[in-house]
């Protein structure tokens, strides 16, 4: 296959035509709107291309690893092994995005049974090393989504 | 509404309709800012040669809507409030229950002179300030949270008390999660969170729930009146508060982070709540708790759109609201310490 340019760029390319072409030769305030907001959706998307399959492989491992830690260090509970056993099963091995949301999606039920055991049992630092997981997820987001306010709400 | 061409001669039969008079429809336009419903301006002109602009709010083709809400519970609500006064508002005039005349369901409103306080705020410069702005929204937030369940009658759902009111607010989180199409650590977390960490309870109060200043328009005179009520209901007044703060803080300005003491003050001199209940700590609470209502509706469009069931540029463009509402629960959500 091809892959140079890659997604990424090709995407940004597409919204570089859309803003230069596409933009000066609409009038009707209402498709304008829609252009800025196409416009925001090409960049998250081109963000997206060019990393989510690593971000989310990154983020699944310290998922499941912080569940493991739960485990190892206070207890498991019937919905954590439920959650883990779940998750093994899936197809971890894939490296289609298919697959690869579908294992993130497992990981984030493993971590959220295991971060509410460790909120309910009080344990601090298990507490704070899930908040780190989320800080990570979020900036993430943050990358993915850049500049972004509601356009044409005024 | 979703063929533009035919209103003119589609809202002209229905207006002949609901008053009896016969009205020609000189001018008809889609308007832009409104998100979630579809929004048109219209100019009548009638028999006895009055005029009038009205504005259509109808709902978008199906698979097509952000978020789904109930154009015949607007509607209720609408007649209500202005029937009772409460507050100053468009004027909700007709109401197209089948959507067979206007081609969906809509609600038709009087038109108000003049502009969002959105777009008036925009055009200060923030080194000046935003001057009587600040507490004109203070005002009129207040004016909201004034009006008690009793005022709209059976239009709205009635919660029993602030205690389980609260619960269900919080498990909203969860339920939005667990009927998603993947998991989000966020929300458990944050339900979590909200659970063990309840401030002190106020009376329910009518909650407008997309309470920012693009959904008030300013007279001339510099009256507000607020549109857009699709999402209120009866509930805590302080999720218009934080809903607000978590709104202006990514489309600002924020008037209340401008001098947050003050503006609360103001609330409580205005509604007469206790600084118990209304301070900086509950305004951290609620904006983490607030943003649920409207969060959940971004979410379920996304977890649609991802089933097949819906489209559009919309669903896609405020996947970004989620993320900002992600960063707002985490804020508001105190770090513990040891």
């Amino acid at each position: 296959m091809l892959t140079r340019p890659t997604t990424d760029q090709i995407i940004l390319d597409l919204r570089r035509e859309l803003l230069d072409t596409i933009d000066p030769a609409v009038e009707a305030a209402p498709v304008k709107i829609v252009i800025q907001m196409m416009e925001n959706v090409l960049r998250n998307c081109a963000e997206r291309a060019a990393h989510e399959i690593a971000w989310m492989r990154e983020e699944s491992t310290a998922m499941v690893d912080y569940a493991r830690r739960v485990i190892d260090t206070i207890s498991s509970t019937p919905t954590i092994d439920a959650t883990l056993a779940a998750h093994d099963a899936g197809p971890r091995e894939s490296l289609h995005l298919d697959d690869v949301s579908a294992v993130y999606s497992l990981a984030g039920h493993c971590f959220s049974a295991a971060l509410e055991h460790a909120v309910a049992t009080g344990h601090l630092e298990l507490h704070l090393a899930a908040r780190a997981i989320l800080d990570l997820r979020l900036e993430h987001e943050n990358r993915i989504k850049g500049e972004w306010a509601f356009v044409g709400r005024a | 509404m979703h063929h533009p061409e035919e209103m003119p001669e589609r809202l002209a039969r229905f207006l002949d309709a609901r008053t009896g008079r016969k009205a020609v429809v000189a001018s008809y336009e889609p308007m832009i800012g409104g998100y979630s419903r579809l929004m048109a301006r219209a100019e009548v002109e009638w028999a006895d040669g009055s005029r009038q602009t009205l504005v259509l709010r109808g709902d978008p083709p199906p698979g097509k809507a952000m978020m789904d809400t109930d154009r015949a519970v607007e509607w209720a609500l609408l007649s209500s409030l202005s029937a009772s006064g409460a507050i100053d508002m468009a004027d909700a005039l007709h109401f197209d229950e089948s959507g067979e005349s206007l081609g969906t369901r809509c609600i038709v409103l009087e038109f108000v002179e003049g502009r969002s306080l959105q777009s008036l705020l925009n055009d200060i410069e923030p080194a000046a300030g935003y001057g009587h702005h600040v507490f004109d929204l203070v005002d009129t937030m207040a004016r909201v949270h004034s009006i008690e369940p009793a005022t709209v009658g059976d239009s709205l759902a009635r919660p029993s008390d602030w205690e389980s009111y609260i619960d269900t607010l919080i498990d909203r989180f969860v339920v939005a999660e667990s009927g998603h199409v993947e998991s989000n650590p966020f929300l458990r977390y944050v339900a979590g969170w909200l659970r063990a960490n309840k401030p002190a309870p106020l009376p329910l109060r009518l909650v407008h729930s997309d309470f920012q200043p693009a959904n008030i328009m300013v007279e001339p005179t510099g009256k507000h009146r607020v549109i857009d009520w699709e999402l209120a209901h009866i509930g805590d007044p302080r999720e218009d508060i934080g809903y607000y703060n978590v709104y202006s803080s990514s489309s600002g300005p924020n008037l209340l982070m401008t001098d947050p003491e003050s503006f609360l003050a103001r609330y409580r001199e205005r509604t007469g709540f206790g600084e118990d209940a209304v301070n900086l700590a509950t305004l951290g609470y609620f904006s983490s708790l607030a943003a649920v209502t409207v969060y959940s509706q971004v979410l379920a469009g996304a977890g649609a759109m991802a089933r097949g069931l819906n489209s559009g540029i919309l669903t896609t463009y405020t996947l970004n609201a989620l993320s900002i509402g992600h960063a707002n629960f985490m804020a508001g959500c105190v770090v513990p310490t040891a």
